[in-house]
């Protein structure tokens, strides 16, 4: 690809020459301990000039003025584009009132300053990577030695990821982001392609291409909804993950003011959410997943349940309302439904998982609903509920403490092209899933080949298949490679 | 559009280990973003860097130590285990302080609390403005300094 990086060297004259003609302005922060001031300034500008504006705004010497961004000082030769500073970031200034000024930059070269323009003096620097991989220079820190061939040459540097969740406007900028991360991370990536439905996609170009930009935009809420769905074809690592989770919230229980913490959740997230679900859906469908008819569509209640609990010691099928937790109801239905629960949010019941999930009368519904209406689908993943839960979390003082402040609300408007993909995709999960059978009997010759192989414990077999979509290669190599973690 | 942060969010919820590279990514965007103070900042040595293992990280000397004013240059490596493990910090530019080796710069991860004991929820920029914050105490303050400007030669 020839997609020019901000480092290869005839991009960088180019943009020196067009520097002046160029006239996009953004507005970088520039912040000190005390103070903070916005500065417009064209975003191909030297670092020189950018200090000339601060300078007058700050009303300082312009050779007081050492500007700090992502770590690094940033030398007057070199550009804002450089360092990839783009509109609504933030630089650190220092003035420096005391005799060495700009004692930060020039002196240390090499060592203190650590971009790519080491050891260089007022000239512009050529920030190619080439050049600072084992620079000979002597300068200070010891370059990379371990620097991974880059893969995605070419593909634009990382500046790109300024704009992260800031929208997506460039397509090509959003897809190198997600390859970088993916390529970086084998495990989400095998985890990832292992998905059947995404290797049915793959052989759909246009579709791919459309999927990474929603799945960018949306990437937590699907991220939920495909790991859910992912849940319910493998029982036992749902089971695996309720326990995490209930045991995540008996902890959060644990803290102090964990408790009304985690009821607070419960009454703003839940409630909403199951009241909004059903509003949309009419009753709750997903207690129709499980397969049957039984749309008992309970409320759930902030009371004790008083009605009968299901006998513990009946028929095997009525004990299969399992975990529900928390302060939500238990129905007092017998079948194989359950109520949607603090930690069982689609109220997915583990019995009703090994029956081919998706070929339930109650899901195809579903997916009929959404492909016919893919605003329902939209309206899901954007409603309210979603952005209360979303606040809800950054408030929460356990979880907020992960991270920085609130996130933004997600994307609320309704994309023409999202909707369509998610028809597109919603059809080919129905569709692909349409014939299937049970795993068994899809891999029942691989699984005997497994078998002859040598792999005789039957249930990893299983797994390694379902996973690996019955490729017998790619199951072995899951199977010797697996290691508890 | 959500940012990583809700994304990693939305992961502890179903008690999946945020992976190391998306809260890396969402280290580097915060440190774009300047986020805290402007007192600390830090951001990918190498931007082409895939593996996000070496960043730099800036301190200000606060105003009333020995380090006032002064722009200390940082490197911190984090390794393939973080954030499950800590990041291995040391000094550039040369200082004089408690838990930070004379001769090379590093930070003693033994004699710096949060690195001694490390959660995964540490950050970064916690890191950086945890030695910030021990610039300020009684036992490190007023310690003389080198010259300004001066790095160590490793």
């Amino acid at each position: 690809m020839a997609e020019n990086s901000g480092t290869d060297p005839a991009v960088e004259t180019n943009i020196e020459e067009n520097a002046a003609a160029s006239a996009t302005i953004i507005k970088v922060t520039v912040k000190t301990p005390k103070d903070k001031e916005e500065i417009a300034i064209a975003e191909d500008s030297s670092v020189a000039q950018f200090k000339e504006e601060i300078s007058k705004r700050f009303k300082a010497k312009q050779d007081q003025l050492v500007l700090i961004f992502a770590g690094k000082i940033l030398k007057d030769g070199d550009t804002l584009g450089q360092h990839g500073i783009k509109d609504g970031l933030t630089v650190h200034l220092v003035i420096k009132t005391a005799q060495k000024s700009s004692s930060g930059s020039s002196q240390t070269s090499a060592s203190s300053g650590p971009g790519p323009s080491q050891g260089n003096t007022a000239e512009t620097a050529d920030p190619s990577p080439a050049s600072n991989l084992g620079t000979p220079e002597g300068s200070g820190p010891s370059p990379t030695p371990t620097q991974p061939p880059n893969i995605l040459a070419g593909f634009g540097d990382l500046s790109g990821l300024g704009n992260l969740g800031m929208g997506s406007a460039n397509f090509m900028e959003l897809q190198q982001q997600m390859q970088r991360q993916l390529m970086s991370n084998p495990e989400m990536l095998s985890q990832i392609m292992e998905n059947p439905l995404v290797q049915s996609m793959m052989s759909n170009p246009d579709l791919m291409r459309q999927m990474i930009v929603f799945l960018y935009s949306n990437f937590n809420i699907l991220f939920l909804l495909v790991k859910t769905m992912e849940l319910a074809r493998n029982p036992a690592m749902m089971q695996e993950m309720m326990r995490n989770q209930d045991r995540a919230l008996s902890n959060l229980e644990s803290i102090p003011g964990g408790y009304n913490a985690l009821r607070r959740m419960y009454t703003d997230i839940q409630e909403p959410m199951f009241s909004a679900a059903r509003e949309q859906f009419g009753n709750n469908p997903f207690s129709a997943l499980g397969g049957n008819t039984d749309n008992s569509g309970v409320q759930p209640s902030r009371t004790e349940n008083r009605e009968p609990l299901p006998n513990p010691w009946g028929p095997p099928d009525s004990a299969a309302t399992t975990t529900t937790s928390g302060t939500a109801s238990t129905t007092s239905s017998t079948t194989s439904s359950t109520t949607p629960s603090v930690s069982n949010p689609l109220g997915i019941s583990s019995s009703s998982l090994g029956n081919g999930m998706f070929n339930s009368p109650g899901m195809q519904s579903l997916m009929q609903q959404i492909s016919e209406n893919p605003q329902l689908m939209q309206n899901m993943l954007s409603a309210p509920y979603m952005r209360t839960m979303m606040q809800s979390l950054s408030q929460n003082p356990d979880i907020a403490s992960q991270g920085p402040a609130p996130a933004p609300t997600p994307a609320a408007g309704t994309n023409t092209a999202q909707q369509q993909l998610m028809q597109q995709m919603l059809q080919m999960f129905a569709g692909g899933n349409a014939s299937t059978p049970t795993p068994e009997v899809r891999f029942q010759q691989q699984l005997e080949q497994l078998s002859a192989m040598g792999f005789i414990n039957g249930e990893a077999n299983l797994q390694a298949l379902i996973a690996t979509g019955g490729d017998i290669n790619a199951a072995i190599e899951r199977l010797l490679g697996s290691q508890p973690s | 559009s959500l940012r990583f942060f809700s994304r990693g969010v939305s992961m502890k919820m179903l008690g999946v280990k945020v992976p190391r590279n998306f809260r890396l990514l969402e280290e580097l965007e915060e440190g774009q973003k300047g986020v805290g103070d402007g007192t600390v900042s830090w951001g990918l040595e190498d931007d082409e860097d895939m593996t996000l293992t070496r960043w730099t990280g800036m301190i200000i000397g606060p105003a009333r130590t020995n380090y006032e004013n002064r722009i200390y240059s940082l490197k911190v490596e984090c390794g393939p285990k973080y954030p499950e493990v800590p990041p291995t910090v040391r000094f550039v530019t040369k200082i004089s302080m408690n838990g930070i080796n004379n001769s090379n710069g590093m930070v003693d991860a033994r004699s710096i609390p949060i690195l001694a004991k490390w959660q995964n929820s540490y950050s970064i920029k916690v890191v950086l403005q945890e030695l910030r914050r021990l610039m300020m105490s009684k036992e490190n303050m007023k310690l003389p300094q080198p010259p300004e400007g001066q790095t160590y030669s490793n």
